[in-house]
C-alpha cells in the first residue's frame, strides 16, 4: 500500500511539473494577452492542483488541508483570468488572427 | 444566537484542519472563527433537508466532470503550445448563460472557463457571456449542450 502512494505521489509530482513548465512555455510562445492567459490560467493551475495532490499522497499534509486548498486554487485561478481578460478587452487591446468575433457583431448592431 | 451555533462546527473543522488540540491552539482558532463569523454575518437560511441527498449526488458529479473537463483542457492547451506551428484559431463566441440567478450566471461563468481553451472575457445585461476560445471553429452545438448540463447540475445542488 505504501508503495502504491508512494508511486501516485511520483506520477503527479512528474505531471504537475510537466504541466507547471508548458504554462511558462505557453506564456513565452503564444502570440497575445487573452492566449497566454489560457496558458498560465488554466495549464498554471492544473499543474500547481497536480503537485498538490503529490503532496497530500507522499507527506502527511493531511487529507483535509489538501482539499481545502485544491478547491481555493481552483475558485481564485479562473476569476483572476476573467478579471485580467476583461480588463485587456476594455483597454482594448488587439487580438491577434480572430477568426470570429460574436461580441464585434453584438456592439454593431446595437449602435 | 445563530452565529453561536456556527461556532461550534467552525472551530471543529478548524482543529480537524490544523490536527493540534493544545489550548493555546484552541484560543487561536476561536479568534480565527469568531473573525470570519464578525466578517461574513451568515443568514439563517432554510435548509431542504430532503433535497440533501440529491444535491449531494449533483455535487459529486459536477466535480468529477469539471475535473474530467480540466484534464482535457490541461492536455489540449499543452499540445496547442507544444506544437511547433501553434495551431491556435481563437474567436469571441457568445454562450447563453441560461440562468435566472446571479449566482447561476457567476458559476457558469466560472465552470466555462474551466473547460476546454475557453475563457470568459465580457458579459451583457441578458447574461450572454462572451468566451475567448483558442479553438472557435468547434461546433456550437456542442459548447451549448455542456452549458445545459452544468446548469442541470447546478440548479440541482443551489435549489
Amino acid at each position: 500500500m505504501e508503495t502504491i502512494f508512494q508511486l501516485i505521489a511520483i506520477l503527479a509530482l512528474v505531471v504537475g511539473t510537466l504541466f507547471s513548465v508548458v504554462g511558462v512555455v505557453g506564456f513565452i510562445r503564444l502570440p497575445d494577452v487573452y492566449t497566454r492567459l489560457h496558458a498560465t490560467g488554466k495549464v498554471g493551475v492544473f499543474g500547481v492542483v497536480l503537485l498538490l495532490v503529490a503532496a497530500v499522497v507522499g507527506q502527511p499534509l493531511g487529507w483535509g488541508r489538501g482539499l481545502v486548498l485544491i478547491s481555493f486554487l481552483m475558485i481564485t485561478g479562473p476569476a483572476t483570468a476573467h478579471a485580467i481578460g476583461s480588463a485587456a478587452h476594455r483597454i482594448g487591446l488587439p487580438r491577434q488572427g480572430a477568426d470570429r468575433d460574436d461580441l464585434l457583431c453584438a456592439s454593431k448592431s446595437k449602435s | 444566537m445563530y452565529n453561536l451555533l456556527l461556532l461550534v462546527p467552525l472551530l471543529l473543522v478548524y482543529l480537524e484542519l490544523s490536527s493540534n488540540f493544545e489550548l493555546s491552539n484552541l484560543i487561536v482558532g476561536l479568534l480565527i472563527v469568531t473573525g470570519i463569523l464578525l466578517l461574513v454575518r451568515p443568514r439563517r437560511r432554510l435548509m431542504a433537508w430532503r433535497r440533501l441527498p440529491s444535491a449531494f449526488i449533483a455535487l459529486m458529479k459536477y466535480v468529477v466532470i469539471l475535473a474530467y473537463d480540466l484534464i482535457i483542457s490541461g492536455i489540449q492547451v499543452a499540445r496547442i503550445v507544444l506544437d511547433p506551428a501553434l495551431p491556435i484559431k481563437q474567436g469571441i463566441v457568445a454562450i447563453p448563460s441560461e440562468s435566472e440567478s446571479e449566482l447561476g450566471t457567476a458559476l457558469s461563468a466560472h465552470a466555462i472557463t474551466l473547460t476546454p481553451g475557453e475563457l470568459v472575457i465580457e458579459m451583457d445585461e441578458q447574461g450572454v457571456m462572451y468566451t475567448n476560445c483558442l479553438d472557435a471553429t468547434k461546433s456550437e452545438k456542442y459548447v451549448a449542450e455542456a452549458q445545459k448540463m452544468r446548469m442541470d447540475l447546478l440548479e440541482k445542488i443551489f435549489s
